[in-house]
């Protein structure tokens, strides 16, 4: 009886329209070439490269991956797990904190995470070199220590302090919606609040925390960037992968440590694909709860949260505090006079590269929400041949490490047919499919809330197809491009793990710019840099959510 | 015959949601499709208005096999259970949606929504969002949307189901009047058997995708063809008397009482009190259970415990085999 049981009370349709135009088709099939293209060629490439060395099936790189350099994946999994628990166990405690427990200043603390997951990579590196570095401003200017801040430890830290906004808001977006009376109900039936959390609430939030880990557990993966500046002599893959692109022209073993850091990133991905299977995170953004309170926590239960979101929230603030006086100092570690000179860096070449990032980022976000968007539409209401497999080819881009994806567009696009390395449409393309996961994911989520029969009633009052998709879908979406606008805008404005493979000095962008300033050491340039992208994509952001917010009232008005 | 659903089956792989749908529908009449969830009724008016095709059988409107037009073509409007408002667009928006394919200019159409709306005295609420409208009125909206397009047959999928039970019994009242005075064909999906008695022209009992069986109001609660149409339209005593055959009595055909000699004696288990009936469970000497409905005014008042005699006053007929 599945059929009988579905149909009842629901639509006509739970999937699928029962007409489907040739242009329709023309549409779709452009669509499943261009993901083929963009996605499943990059990634084949970069596997054909490394089993094929002159012209023969060779595992010749591998095999010295595995008896030279076994320590480089070692390297790259101790210190993703480490910052993924680290990141996890901290983002549960400030997620707990803003659903669980009373105290003023949970709008300031929700703000930092959404700073921190709009910021660019490298400012928690960057702040590391200058607080903690050999001249940092409280090992050595006010603890007066002469430290080697170089090492693992660092790398663990550093990532755990970027990552731990972004495992909150996952978090926090599954904490809302555990039911609030379940916990009630556990208390009443006699469970201390600790006991509440460890077996009713933390339980029904543990997809999300998962996903979380998922997440964070990739990022750490693929983040090159933060090894090279505090790691010293500790290096991991992806540091590894980079280098031998940038530094040593060895595609071949590149093409093998991209391969085997995908492992570990396939295994996280399938039990996200199992997770995300039965819920949906992305897409639908997390918010700040408002209403009916929660249970009480016990008193040392909301102290301890409380110690622990506090700590976190105000190392954040010193970390763009200290960014933000890192831009007016003269030689941070030397000097601290005030000056305004770093603001001249920004001449000439660093500018074109500002404005060439907002040019592109507004180029990818508007085709990548639209692209994005009509994808969830074909995959969510039209009965189509291959979606399974378009569904699944589009998410990969969420698990492929940002040095694989690069490198795989510089192996797929370097020779004909395809031959576009070096120009600006391959960075924007990358940023692109790169983000093409979450924008289907918000469309779907816009789609899900939306009642099929709006369709069918449109074409029950006699509207064709095109005015379907122009009256009744368009309008509907709006709320899913903007969202998928502003994600794909944001990331593309501050990623660097991918496009940093593929800018040539005639595509430079700011993120770029500034990941060559820190390695240089000039302190000051870098944090005029990192200050400028924080307050561009903020200021856009805010912009469109309010866009996205003042539509919603009117609406609702 | 104006609408003739000949033979139309709708299967899903190995699943039959309709089979074998015979209907014939007069111009005017008012046919309610009964039966429980997943029996296909939904199914049936959705291969009516075009959105899913038949995989057999063809559907002719007005001498016209409309089998494969598509729902855009199709002379029919469907009213939704949830009424598909669209939720981006004004009451008079959403009125008027459907007289633009119909070539009618703007001015024209939004005359001619507003006409319509004043006949559910919902004028004024012309350019209110559709999302700030109560239940009922969006139902009516829906309703008014539908009807304004003039179809030859309009289609009600459950639209009754979402409100409460007040609500319910005005709005369908009112549609009953707007039937009768506009002289539409309609379609009406139900599961309240009420709903269907009360509306209908003709009623349609369908069980897994078949008819069970056609006919009147009256006819069907008093002469059920069998029991899964007797206990769908209403609570039943299946009895067996003495000469060992079953029989069905309603409960507002048993009586109870002491002074006068009944079919058999039994003893009162239970006593429901529900405004204008009391329902009293009756447990007979040869061990069934039955219910007897009494009209609040009538009621004997027994206890539980009490012995009484049970008066059958008018048989159903039984179930043809």
């Amino acid at each position: 009886m599945k059929y009988g049981e579905t149909r009842f009370g629901a639509s006509f349709f739970p999937k699928g329209a029962p007409f489907f135009p040739s242009g329709e088709k023309t549409l779709y099939f452009l669509i499943l070439a261009s993901v083929f293209i963009f996605i499943l060629w990059p990634i084949a490439a970069v596997l054909f490269k490394s089993i094929f060395i002159q012209g023969q099936v060779d595992f010749s790189e591998y095999i010295t991956l595995f008896r030279n350099k076994k320590y480089l994946l070692g390297n790259s999994v101790l210190v993703s797990s480490l910052a993924t628990f680290l990141s996890v166990v901290l983002g549960t405690c400030v997620a707990l904190y803003l659903t669980h427990c009373r105290g003023k200043g949970k709008k300031l603390i929700f703000g930092v995470l959404l700073l921190s997951i709009i910021s660019p990579p490298f400012v928690s590196s960057l702040v590391y070199i200058m607080l903690f570095g050999r001249r940092g401003l409280i090992t050595c200017k006010i603890l007066g220590l002469h430290l080697n801040p170089y090492g693992w430890h660092g790398i663990v830290l550093m990532q755990t302090a970027g990552f731990t906004a972004i495992a909150a808001l996952l978090i926090l977006g599954i904490l809302h919606r555990v039911d609030r009376n379940l916990e009630f109900s556990a208390h009443d039936l006699g469970a201390s609040t600790l006991t509440i959390l460890r077996s009713v609430t933390l339980p029904l939030a543990l997809p999300g925390i998962l996903v979380a880990g998922v997440v964070v557990f990739i990022r750490s993966l693929s983040d090159f960037g933060t090894p090279i500046i505090i790691g010293g002599k500790f290096t991991v893959l992806a540091t590894q992968a980079y280098l031998n692109v940038v530094g040593l022209y060895n595609m071949p073993r590149a093409a093998a440590m991209c391969m085997l850091l995908l492992l570990p990133a396939l295994v996280a991905f399938v039990i996200y694909r199992r997770i995300l299977g039965r819920f949906d995170y992305v897409g639908t953004g997390a918010q700040l709860e408002t209403g009916r309170k929660r249970i009480r926590l016990s008193r040392g239960i909301e102290i301890f949260l409380a110690l622990v979101t506090w700590g976190y929230i105000t190392f954040e603030i010193l970390k763009y505090g200290t960014i933000f006086a890192g831009a007016f100092t003269r030689t941070w570690g030397f000097d601290f006079t005030p000056t305004l000179a770093h603001l001249k860096t920004l001449s000439g070449t660093k500018l074109e590269s500002f404005f060439r990032s907002l040019r592109y980022a507004f180029m990818a976000g508007a085709i990548g929400a639209v692209l994005g968007v009509i994808i969830a539409y074909l995959l969510e209401r039209k009965k189509i041949a291959g979606g399974k497999a378009l569904d699944f080819i589009s998410d990969l881009p969420y698990i492929i490490p940002g040095p694989f994806f690069g490198i795989g567009y510089i192996l797929a696009f370097h020779h004909p047919p395809l031959m576009i390395t070096g120009t600006a449409f391959i960075v924007v393309v990358n940023c692109i499919y790169r983000q093409l996961p979450i924008s289907i994911k918000s469309g779907t989520a816009v789609l899900k809330q939306c009642d099929p029969n709006f369709e069918a009633a449109a074409r029950d009052l006699g509207a064709g197809e095109k005015n379907v998709i122009k009256d009744i879908v368009t309008p509907l979406m709006r709320p899913a491009v903007l969202i998928a606008f502003i994600n794909t805008f944001t990331m593309t404005m501050i990623t660097i793990g991918a496009i940093i493979f593929l800018v040539s000095p005639e595509t430079k962008v700011a993120t770029v710019d500034m990941f060559g300033e820190i390695k240089r050491g000039r302190i000051g340039a870098a944090s005029v840099l990192a200050n400028l992208i924080i307050v561009t994509v903020l200021a856009v952001n805010l912009l469109f959510s309010w866009l996205y917010v003042r539509k919603g009232k009117k609406d609702r008005d | 015959m104006f609408l003739e659903l000949r033979m139309v089956s709708k299967v899903y792989g190995a699943f039959a949601a309709v089979q074998n749908f015979d209907l014939k529908v007069n111009k005017g009449e008012l046919i309610c499709l009964l039966g429980p969830s997943g029996c296909g009724k939904s199914t049936t008016i959705g291969m009516i208005g075009g959105f899913i095709p038949p995989t057999q059988g063809r559907i002719i409107l007005d001498s016209r096999d409309i089998t494969e037009l598509p729902a855009n073509m199709r002379p029919t409007s469907t009213v939704f259970q949830n009424y598909a408002l669209f939720p981006h667009m004004s009451v008079i928006k959403n009125v008027v949606y459907g007289l633009k394919f119909a070539g009618i200019s703007r001015k024209k159409a939004r005359r001619k929504g507003k006409k319509y709306l004043d006949m559910v005295g919902l004028a004024e609420l012309c350019d209110h969002k559709v999302t700030r409208l109560s239940g009922g009125e969006q139902q009516r909206v829906a309703l008014i949307r539908s009807l304004v397009l003039e179809p030859k047959v309009l289609l009600l999928d459950e639209p009754l189901s979402n409100l409460d039970a007040k609500l319910r019994v005005g709005l369908r009242r009112e549609i009953k009047q707007i039937q009768s005075r506009t002289g539409i064909t309609m379609l009406y999906v139900t599961h309240d058997q009420e709903e269907a008695l009360g509306l209908a022209d003709r009623v349609v009992v369908m069980n897994e995708g078949r008819i069970e069986q056609t006919g009147p109001p009256e006819e069907i609660y008093k002469n059920p063809c069998n029991e899964f149409v007797t206990s769908f339209l209403g609570r039943a005593n299946f009895f067996k008397n003495k000469n060992g055959v079953h029989e069905i009595f309603r409960p507002e055909e048993l009586r109870l009482s002491t002074n006068e000699k009944g079919e058999c004696r039994g003893k009162v288990i239970q006593r429901q009190f529900s405004g204008n009936i009391v329902t009293y469970f009756v447990r007979s000497e040869s061990g069934e259970l039955l219910e007897a409905d009494m009209l609040s005014p009538h009621d004997p008042n027994y206890d539980i415990g009490d012995s009484v005699e049970i008066v059958f006053e008018k048989k159903t007929s039984p179930p043809n085999p």
